[in-house]
């Protein structure tokens, strides 16, 4: 069982298991894409399907992310160390786009050094 | 940037220190891992003795600082004194400076004019006695001593 992230946009997946970092590295950080795997999905309704994007995320779906939060303390220049609560990710599209509309919660500011601008500007906090 | 250590109250420099940005979004700063594993005990801040929560709840050293700074202070007491009551103390004080230099020039007026019929009178009297403004010397009112005559020889 690999890690598992919270999903924290409004795209529909609630929770998603890492399967792969896209980086020549053993681990991912914040700001780091990987592939997820969504492993619990809100459940979709034909109702609200006409609103959301096209995208329809449902369960075992193998899509892309960003990691937004970690529980592993980050680094930040002036020598601090940061650390949230929990592993939060974003779902983005094979462009490297946010997939849903919508942040909730906290995002953390190395987004923001690492070149994410949109989904630093669709979150309502970023620490 | 100069941060408070949320737990403890200590100042943390930059460089020095953790983050900890909880689910609900709040964030707590912590000097060094003794906080930090204080916190996740859940330990109360007001209980441990050292942290600066714990010594302004009971008050320790900031107290004797207020105590001393108050003490400094000599309480004026308003007094009347023997010789005159305090309502002519009060009265004195707050007299406007014209009407003191008012009074003054009016005092000053006073003793001249005095003096002068002082000095009017005596000459008068002078004119009157002549010698009655004689000066003796002590010895002369004294009068001469008298001789000692030898009684025997």
């Amino acid at each position: 069982m690999k890690s598992r992230l919270n999903v924290i946009d409004n795209s529909g997946a609630i929770v998603a298991e890492c399967i792969k970092v896209l980086k020549n590295a053993k681990w991912a950080e914040v700001g780091d894409e990987i592939v997820v795997s969504v492993k619990k999905a809100r459940p979709i309704s034909d109702k609200t399907s006409g609103s959301m994007s096209a995208a329809k995320i449902r369960k075992g779906d193998v899509r892309r992310a960003l990691i937004v939060r970690t529980k592993k303390e980050v680094r930040r220049p002036d020598g601090r160390y940061v650390r949230f609560d929990d592993n939060a990710c974003v779902l983005l599209n094979n462009q490297q786009q946010p997939l849903g509309s919508r942040i909730l919660g906290l995002v953390s500011a190395e987004l923001r050094f690492k070149n994410w601008v949109k989904v630093v500007s669709l979150a309502p906090r970023v620490v | 940037r100069l941060e408070i250590c949320s737990f403890s109250g200590y100042k943390i420099y930059p460089s020095r220190g953790r983050t900890f940005i909880r689910g609900d979004s709040r964030t707590f700063h912590f000097l060094n891992s003794k906080t930090e594993s204080l916190f996740r005990q859940a330990k109360n801040p007001r209980k441990i003795a050292w942290t600066v929560v714990f010594r302004k709840m009971h008050r320790k050293g900031i107290s004797e600082e207020v105590a001393k700074k108050r003490t400094r202070r000599a309480v004026k007491y308003n007094r009347a004194i023997v010789g005159t009551s305090w309502e002519a103390i009060n009265a004195r004080r707050n007299e406007k400076t014209e009407v003191r230099s008012a009074a003054r020039a009016e005092a000053v007026k006073k003793a001249k004019e005095q003096r002068k019929n002082e000095a009017a009178k005596r000459k008068a009297e002078r004119a009157k006695n002549p010698t009655a403004d004689q000066k003796y010397s002590k010895q002369q009112a004294r009068g001469a001593s008298t001789k000692v005559h030898a009684t025997s020889r």
